[in-house]
This record gives structure tokens, sequence and C-alpha cells, in this order.
């Protein structure tokens, strides 16, 4: 029982420790806008004006397209890379155990 | 238990194996002609420029945020009237997946907002209400990992997941009900053929890939529970 608490504690841990990232990240882009923007092109957007533009040519905002798709399929290789792996420790884990019921089952019978 | 120590436990057959590699390189082939329609086919927008290619990953993570939280509601309805566990599997499978994804479209709309409003975050009716749905996400996870155990614990749950359910249509018509900064809706009725093509591969290529995530994380989530089972017999 006590690898399935430890697994449970550990699975805790990690999900804790990704929500806190994830809430300080949301907070911290918060601050930025607040303290770096507050005023002006929100304004603007929402009466339907044209957006501001950062820089001058079309492809002045090539690295804000490139963080998103970066951050998404970072995110995204992680996450299956953590699954994975707790996947094959699992079936480790199932494994041994089921090898000890059997060698238990045929000591008993 | 009716079961024997030898019989096997969920057991990775032949066809679930299959179909976890076709979506996987489905989602991979989609991901790649995704990727083509949005950096070499798809004309630029006009008004904003090279930003609004995020819009083709943006959009999709949104839609499959929504669905999520529906999914991990109507799941955990079904467990709570049938009390099978495969529901609750499903369910906790979905939230946790889920939550990726309502980061994600956090995220890419800050780094969008940035160019396009020059902030990266505003009290927007429609980026706060998907807050709400990332802070149900983290209740859902948080009351079932340190919530009361047991059946207590997956009830206290499922009442946050229904309240997430509530949410996924608000945020869907947040710019009707309130003055907002957002896009009308999440697609504008339009939009170009080629822009609208782009949109929907990426929707479907996304779609595959949140279905392959959630396959594996169910299948993880099932040899969980065969450990405990097992543990159980063992003690």
């Amino acid at each position: 029982m006590s690898f399935t608490r430890d697994l449970h504690s550990y699975a805790r841990a990690r999900l804790t420790t990704f929500s806190v990232l994830i809430v300080m990240a949301v907070l911290a882009l918060s601050a930025i806008g607040i303290a770096g923007a507050y005023e002006g092109p929100m304004q603007a957007a929402a009466q339907g004006a044209v957006p501001a533009q950062e820089g001058s040519g079309p492809e002045a905002n090539l690295p804000f397209l490139f963080a998103v798709y970066i951050i998404t399929w970072a995110a995204f290789f992680a996450y299956v890379f953590y699954v994975s792996r707790r996947q094959r420790e699992l079936r480790n884990e199932i494994r041994d155990l089921k090898r000890a019921l059997e060698e238990r089952d045929s000591r008993d019978s | 238990m009716a079961q024997s120590a030898t019989a096997p436990i969920s057991a990775t057959g032949p066809v679930r194996r299959f179909t976890g590699d076709a979506l996987l390189v489905g989602s991979g082939l989609l991901m790649a002609l995704t990727l083509y329609l949005v950096y070499m086919w798809v004309p630029t927008e006009q008004n904003l420029g090279v930003s609004q290619r995020i819009f083709y990953f943006h959009v999709p993570l949104g839609w499959i945020g929504m669905v999520s939280i529906m999914v991990v509601a109507v799941a955990s309805i079904l467990h709570l009237f049938t009390g099978k566990q495969k529901w609750d599997d499903l369910a906790y499978t979905t939230a946790e997946i889920g939550i990726i994804f309502a980061s994600l479209i956090l995220v890419t709309g800050a780094i969008w907002g940035k160019p396009v409003w020059g902030v990266w975050w505003t009290w927007d009716a429609k980026l706060t209400t998907t807050l709400v749905l990332w802070f149900i996400y983290v209740g859902y996870l948080m009351v079932r990992a340190y919530g009361p155990a047991g059946t207590q614990g997956k009830r206290f749950a499922s009442v946050i997941a229904l309240i997430g359910a509530i949410d996924a249509p608000i945020i869907y018509k947040a710019t009707d009900w309130w003055r907002s900064a957002h896009p009308e809706r999440n697609v504008p009725s339009d939009l170009d053929e080629q822009m609208l093509l782009t949109l929907l591969v990426s929707v479907l290529a996304f779609t595959v890939l949140y279905v392959y995530l959630l396959m594996e994380r169910y299948s993880l989530r099932r040899s969980e529970s065969d450990l405990d089972e097992l543990h159980q017999r063992f003690a």
C-alpha cells in the first residue's frame, strides 16, 4: 500500500507544482500587461480601429507567432513524455506484483 | 476477488495499440499539414498581420478546452448514476488533459493580445470567463487530490465539473452578452475560404491529438486503478 501512497503523493506534488507555475505565469503576464501598456490600444481595438502594430513590417510580430508554437508544442511533448514514463513505471510495478501474487498462490496451494 | 492472480489486467490489446498508433501518426500528419497551411498557404490577414496566424492554434485549443469540461461533467454524472469506476477514470483523465488545453488558451491568448491589443492581459469578459474555466479545472483536480477520499471526494469534484459545464457556454456567448475587445464568437462568419479551411484542418489535427492523449492517459489511469486493486489483493 505504501507504494500507492507514495505514487499519489508524487503525482499530487507534481500537479501542485504545475498549477502554481501556471498561476504565477498568468499573474506575471497580467502584471506586465498592467504595468507596461495600460491605456490606448485596448480602447482602440474595442472601438474597431486598426490594431496597433509593433514594428513596421508584416514580419514584426513573428516572434509572438513562434512563441505560441514553441510553448504549445513544448507543453504537449512534456505531457506525452510524462504520461509514457508513468505508464512504463506502472506496468513494471503491476508485472512485479502479479508475479508476487502468483508465487503466493502457488505456495498456498 | 473473482479474478485470478494470473488474469490479464487492463491488457493493452492489439486493437487498442493499433488505434493509439494510428491516432498518433494521424495527428502528426495533420499537424504537419496544419503547419504547411499556416506558414505557406493561408494569406496574411490585412489588419492583424502575421500575428493573426496564432488564431489557427488559439481557436482549436479553446474549442477543445471547452469540450473537455463538458466531457468531465457528463462522465461525472454517469459515474454518480452508475457507480462505475471507468466513468470516474474518464472524468479525471479528461480534466487533467483539459487543464493543459485551458492553460494553453490563456497563454496563447496573452501572447496574441500583446501585439494586437498592446497588453498581455485585460479583464475582458471572454478572457475572464476563460480564466474562471481554468480555475474550475484546477479546483476539480485539487479536490480529487486533497479532498475526502472515496465517493464523497468524487461527488464534490462532480459538482465542480457541473459548474464548469455551465461556464463553457458563457465563454462562448461572452462577446454577445458583454462589450468585449475579443473578436465576436470564435470564428467570424465572413472568414476567407482559405482561412476557414486552414482552421478546420487545425481543429481536426488538435482533436485527433486530444483523443490520442485521452486514450493514453485513460490507459494510465486504469493501470493506476489496477495497481490499487492488486495491492488490495496482495494485502
